[in-house]
């Protein structure tokens, strides 16, 4: 049998000489020169700190066309993002940039691409594809509804309302705690109740499942459960996504941070941007230790800072200096 | 617990654009002239050819506003205000998606139970026997069109209606405009203000025009809620151009020519409770840092004193500690002062 090899298409180094390829878009003069980095290091991890208003968006749109000049196939290319709205942004400035290949970006927000994934993957979870979605409100009133068949309603001690007890469950998925801490914690005075508390997280449980329901918790949830337990899909979607590109990692939380780490696989084209400076959803179980800790997670991965500002007047950014220098005295 | 560093990727911050005016710290000495004092200055700055759209007021907590809205109100200053309620959350946008639910997943017993509440004559009791029955039958395509004798006739009135949106050929606007029908006169006794409401709808149907499956358009619309319900937009102006009310978090990657941050006022931003816990305080700094990094050209930093606060009883007077004590060269100190 006749051997044919095909030659590789993607540069496999960070040191690829830009000069020796023939792009469409002018990097260097269009990009300052952290941002020229970050956008033409294409390979192995890679930490962007960009501080506010300094071409963040910029600087991903870039990389995306980049990526795809070098020959990457736009569908192999997975770009999470904190609104969806942000992706659809970010692709479309890269297709007016480059052309119409950017579009075929995979773009989304943790939940809009575990949504997808999990339609596909359904049935090993034990769902059907058609499962549908429960918004805060609606997850409530399940708990709501568990919580008089089961007869806590009538107990002569008060017991928590339908809010503090989904809060508590939410909680307990976002932050990797168990209720018995969360209550501890953030709940002192219901700690009494821990046994009712995890009697209804399990009905709970087994109501959606039941009923084929899913809650935005659990889009993250099972998306991590189907990358941990089930190798050959793992290695399914790590092969197809080569380049993951993480923005506002410093709001995400511990499971989105994991379904990272699985997605990175062997390849590691992993890129997460952020600014640790900015990090301000803890309430919803965000993290900052995540961007805090992704050099010690990738030891290997190069830290590239955007500090030159485009948005503000120099005395508003003393000013907004000022404020972090003081925090860390 | 291991302790959060603060800040290990330092980083300082750098223009080349020339100019600029010093932020002000704002001092109003109670609520209301602080509220007076945005309106004037935003007015001021609207007569110098900045657009309401590109000035934000923006706050810690929403209920931070309020006497704010009520003086924009009374100027006639039109306002978005985010952070709020959303689109999504109103009920009666809710309601018509529980029918799209149990079209697409007909096990959804929480879309069941909201729909069937909505009948007149049916209970709690009634939605669950209901609900037993439903999921006893076969599921298919044919769920709808199965035999509901025995049922009121409000309830087969409802499964004639899902039983005819169910082809899989019709369009999801073509659904939702044959659902309209069936949901206006139950809308219209439900919600006193169903006129206001309805605009909702109509964004509703419009929205749907853009979909080719039911099971996307639910799926964008749990996971991305698009837009602020227009009900929650007020006052109504004539020009289409609204000045920005919003909280720091829904401000986030947002810019605006000036902006105002209020109540930065110790025991309201930091929040009071916020002294418990250093990582708690460490997050307010940052949330500050946020709303400051926000502004292009003028940034306003106010807050009020001699406020109230009920749950420690204190009188809050101070501002906000990351803005106190300032070097002198970096800012404006201003007073608001009544002529």
């Amino acid at each position: 049998m006749k051997k044919y090899t095909l030659r590789k298409t993607t540069t496999d180094n960070r040191s690829e000489p830009e000069s020796r390829r023939h792009f469409q878009i002018d990097y260097k003069n269009q990009l300052n020169p952290a941002q020229y980095d970050a956008v033409t290091s294409t390979n192995g991890p890679h930490l962007i700190i960009a501080g506010a208003g300094t071409g963040k968006t910029r600087t991903i749109t870039y990389r995306v066309a980049y990526l795809v000049e070098l020959g990457v196939r736009p569908e192999s290319i997975l770009l999470l993002t904190f609104t969806r709205r942000a992706a659809q942004e970010m692709l479309r400035r890269a297709s007016i940039l480059l052309d119409a290949r950017c579009e075929k970006v995979a773009g989304g927000t943790f939940h809009s691409f575990a949504n997808q994934i999990l339609r596909q993957h359904a049935k090993v979870l034990g769902f059907d594809s058609s499962f549908t979605i429960l918004d805060q409100g609606d997850a409530e009133d399940v708990v709501n509804l568990l919580r008089t068949q089961m007869k806590f309603d009538t107990r002569e001690k008060r017991f928590p309302r339908k809010k503090t007890l989904f809060d508590v469950f939410s909680r307990s998925v976002n932050t990797s705690r168990s209720i018995a801490e969360i209550l501890e914690e953030d709940y002192p005075h219901y700690e009494d109740y821990l046994e009712e508390f995890s009697l209804l997280q399990s009905a709970y449980v087994g109501y959606k499942s039941k009923h084929n329901l899913m809650d935005y918790d659990d889009l993250l949830l099972f998306l991590r459960k189907l990358l941990q337990e089930h190798e050959g899909i793992r290695k399914k979607l790590t092969e197809k996504y080569k380049y993951v590109m993480v923005d506002e990692y410093q709001d995400t939380n511990r499971i989105q941070a994991e379904i990272v780490l699985l997605l990175a696989g062997r390849h590691k084209n992993i890129m997460v941007v952020g600014d640790d400076a900015q990090s301000i959803y803890s309430f919803r179980g965000a993290t900052i230790r995540n961007i805090l800790d992704f050099p010690e997670e990738f030891p290997d991965c190069l830290v590239i800072k955007l500090e030159e500002n485009y948005r503000s007047t120099q005395p508003i950014l003393d000013f907004t200096n000022e404020i972090l220098r003081r925090a860390r005295e | 617990m291991v302790k959060t560093p603060r800040h290990k990727f330092h980083k300082e911050l750098f223009t080349h654009r020339g100019g600029g005016e010093r932020p002000a710290i704002v001092v109003a000495h109670d609520e209301n002239l602080q509220s007076r004092f945005i309106v004037q200055r935003v007015l001021e700055l609207r007569e110098q050819g900045v657009a309401l759209s590109d000035i934000a007021v923006l706050f810690r907590s929403s209920y931070l506003s309020f006497d704010l809205e009520i003086e924009l109100n009374k100027a006639n200053v039109p306002f978005t205000k985010f952070g709020g309620f959303k689109f999504i959350e109103t009920a009666h946008v809710k309601d018509l998606l529980a029918y799209l639910r149990v079209i697409e997943n007909p096990r959804d017993a929480v879309a069941w139970n909201r729909i069937l509440l909505l009948i007149d004559g049916v209970g709690p009791r009634t939605a669950e026997t209901i609900l037993t029955d439903l999921l006893a039958r076969k599921p298919g395509k044919n769920l709808f069109r199965d035999d509901w004798r025995g049922y009121p006739d409000r309830v087969r009135t409802l499964f004639e209606t899902l039983g005819g949106v169910m082809p899989e050929h019709l369009a999801p606007a073509d659904k939702v405009a044959s659902l309209l029908l069936y949901y206006d006169p139950l809308f219209k006794r439900r919600y006193e203000d169903f006129n206001k409401r309805r605009k909702d709808l109509e964004m509703f149907q419009q929205i749907t025009e853009r979909y080719r499956s039911v099971g996307s358009l639910l799926a964008d619309l749990t996971l991305e809620p698009v837009t602020e319900s227009i009900s929650d937009i007020s006052p109504p102006g004539t020009e289409d151009e609204k000045l920005v009310l919003s909280t720091i978090h829904s401000a986030k990657g947002l810019e605006w020519h000036s902006v105002f941050v209020l109540y930065a006022l110790d025991g309201r931003f930091p929040n009071i409770r916020a002294a418990q816990n250093e990582d708690a305080m460490e997050e307010e700094r940052r949330l500050m840092y946020v709303a400051c990094t926000r502004a292009k050209e003028n940034l306003f930093v106010s807050y009020p004193i001699n406020v109230y606060d009920r749950e420690s009883g204190l009188l809050l007077s101070k501002p906000s500690r990351f803005i106190a004590g300032m070097p002198e060269s970096l800012i404006d100190a201003w007073v608001v002062d009544e002529e």
